[in-house]
């Protein structure tokens, strides 16, 4: 990766209770979250985080509940200031800003999607859309215009008069993302944005995202504790677990190669057909033309490479990208890939 | 037992002795209460009732949106000039009228200075106990001393400190009880405090400091008929009138009266609340 991230976070460390400095010095040389818990009734909210999130991509942030996606994520736009590290946005320390500079950064800077929606019931689904430029002074008449473009990119054309409360749950989340919009900044911190809705709607919010995300590129950092949201919608994929980051990275890479049993559990369950590409199981380098019986594309789906070849395991394709070829696939790599690499039979298992 | 006599002939003393201070301080910064019960009062009786009529019923649609309300409270007010009661009853909503929006005028800022800061809580919650549990009659006592019992202003601030508990009670609760979410997404967004008060917390707040303004409204009522021990005007008096003299008749009759008055001014403030509660939920 050479572009330079939007947002870099060094060091990270948040400490929860009465005084956070006094023990920073034991987390520093390594104390763990249950003994600072046990020895000190301090919480170890995030312990030396060390994230680069590049430009105009999906970075997903996962964890089981308790692990602190919620903590870090509130620490990009500073509603939680650490206990030491720092957190650069666009190359600048962002902890050395003061209240105006810090607020000019909330309203033009950065956006954020909340799980229960967090919209003002007391206003209209537009002047909820417009609320950045609103909090900036802009009056409805100035905003309406641009509000009412992203309501209706987000599907709501004509409920701009509605009060929050007249919504559904999934409609209600579609303001919350046209808000975020609204205010074209750069940078979308969403916290489990779609973790309260029905699972068809779930679906259809992030197929929203996906397109949004195709057309405007915008730094999005995503949480979720759900595996296959995560994997549909991240280029970047970072894994929490008690407060540290376990493993970053492309998200077929830790699915091929979990580096800790917490991520193995973690993506044992998955459907992997439907979430690995063509790329990640090819081998790469010339194709010999009499070996193969097709071309499929890079991007493809294992899924629907399956269906292509009728469960023949003998087969071998061609791989293309971008025009070229550039490596073959062959269905028994494939078959292989489908289970989780190096894993004994239940019956060998040891803890 | 001399103890207790050496204790009330202390307190007495001590009394005194601070009141002329106090009398030199506390005097002129109230006395615009007493201009504002005295304008009040004149203004009530001098429009004549064919116009007040109107206002009034102009006034109850207004905030509660509701035509069977307004000819409620001609009714009502039609019942009372019928059985010449009209001038008492525009003298004790006079009075209402003034305390009850003074009270929210320091009401609500006291509220909110005591939802942004658990110290100044801590501090208030003691002296609202106290102003709520003393009763009625021991405001009088003290304040007697101080202003002469001709000034309106003397019952006028025992309305006040007695009413004025609910409506900051609950504009701290209300605010404390925001949507920890929504005030969270205000800072996400970049209000400044002054933003998220007035656009935020306030707003969301409202159905609860609306019903502290019911119950002000209401306690200003009950207390304005005490307060006619200290000349307040009004149906108090003729309740007075009815206890001292035995005037069976006239006591009743005004007591039906004040209830009519409380049902009134409570319906048409619980009808403003119910229509700000629809228009949030
Ligand atoms: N204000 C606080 N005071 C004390 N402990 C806190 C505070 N906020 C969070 N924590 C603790 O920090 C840890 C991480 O919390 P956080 O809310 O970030 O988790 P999360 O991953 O977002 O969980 P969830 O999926 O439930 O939202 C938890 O152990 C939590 O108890
Ligand atoms: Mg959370």
């Amino acid at each position: 990766m050479t572009k330079e991230p939007k947002i870099a976070i060094r060091n990270l460390y948040k400490i929860f209770g009465s005084d956070p400095q006094s023990v920073l010095p034991m987390v520093l040389d390594g104390m763990g979250k249950t003994e600072l818990m046990e020895k000190h009734r301090h919480v170890l909210g995030l312990s030396d985080i060390n994230v680069d999130i590049p430009p105009g991509e999906t970075t997903v942030i996962m964890g089981l509940p308790g692990s602190g996606k919620s903590t870090l994520i509130r620490h990009l736009n500073r509603l939680i200031d650490p206990t030491s590290g720092e957190v650069l946005v666009n190359g600048e320390n962002i902890l050395d800003y003061d209240e105006k500079r810090l607020r000019q950064l909330r309203q033009h800077e950065m956006s954020m999607v909340f799980q229960k929606f967090a919209l003002l019931p007391h206003r209209t689904v537009l002047q909820n859309a417009g609320m950045a430029p609103a909090v900036a002074g802009q009056s409805e008449r100035a905003y309406a215009e641009e509000a009412r473009k992203w309501l209706n990119r987000v599907g709501l054309e004509g409920q701009e008069q509605q009060y929050p409360h007249q919504l559904s749950g999934g409609m209600q989340q579609r303001v919350g993302i046209a808000r975020a919009l609204t205010s074209n900044s750069d940078i979308m911190l969403m916290d489990e944005a779609f973790s309260a809705l029905d699972p068809l709607i779930r679906t259809d919010m992030q197929d929203l995202l996906i397109d949004l995300q195709a057309e405007l590129h915008k730094t999005i950092v995503f949480i979720t504790h759900d595996l296959d949201e995560a994997l549909k919608l991240a280029n970047h994929l970072v894994i929490l677990k008690d407060g540290y980051v376990v493993q970053q990275g492309e998200p077929q890479d830790i699915l091929l190669n979990p580096s800790d049993p917490y991520i193995e559990d973690f993506v044992s369950d998955i459907n992997r057909a439907r979430v690995l590409r063509v790329r990640s199981v090819m081998a790469k380098g010339e194709v010999d033309d009499a070996a193969v019986v097709g071309e499929i594309d890079a991007n493809d789906m294992l899924e629907s490479v399956i269906a292509l070849s009728k469960g023949d395991t003998g087969l071998n394709y061609a791989v293309v990208e971008d025009g070229a070829r550039v490596g073959t696939l062959h269905i028994k790599d494939l078959v292989r890939a489908l289970v989780p690499a190096d894993r004994p039979d239940e019956g060998e298992r040891v803890a | 037992m001399p103890q207790s006599r050496d204790l009330t002939r202390g307190l007495e003393q001590g009394f005194l002795d601070i009141k002329d201070g106090l009398k030199v301080v506390v005097d002129p910064l109230t006395q615009p209460l007493s201009w504002a019960l005295n304008e009040a009062l004149w203004l009530m009786q001098a429009t004549p009732w064919w116009i007040m009529i109107p206002v009034l019923m102009l006034i109850t649609w207004a905030v509660s949106r509701s035509v069977k309300l307004a000819g409620f409270v001609a009714l009502c007010f039609g019942f009372l000039a019928f059985i010449d009661f009209y001038d008492y009853t525009m003298q004790t909503l006079a009075i209402i009228f003034v305390c009850a929006f003074i009270c929210v005028l320091f009401g609500v800022p006291i509220g909110i200075a005591m939802s942004r800061s658990d110290k100044v809580q801590r501090a208030m919650i003691p002296v609202l106990d106290m102003l709520q549990t003393l009763p009625p009659f021991v405001y009088l006592i003290p304040l007697i001393f101080l202003f002469s019992v001709t000034e309106p202003k003397l019952y006028g601030i025992a309305i006040i400190l007695y009413a004025i508990v609910p409506v900051i009670r609950l504009t701290d609760l209300g605010i404390r009880l925001v949507d920890a979410d929504v005030i969270e997404a205000a800072d996400a967004f970049g209000m400044t405090k002054r933003q998220k008060l007035f656009g935020v917390q306030i707003p969301l707040a409202l159905p609860n400091i609306m019903a502290g303004v019911n119950q002000t409204i209401m306690m200003s009522l009950a207390m304005v008929v005490i307060a006619s021990l200290v000349s307040a005007p009004g149906l108090g008096v003729l309740v007075l009138r009815g206890i001292r003299s035995l005037e069976l008749g006239v006591g009743l009759v005004s007591g039906l009266g004040i209830v009519l008055l409380t049902i009134i001014l409570d319906r048409v403030t619980k009808a403003a609340l119910a229509r700000i509660n629809a228009s949030q939920n």
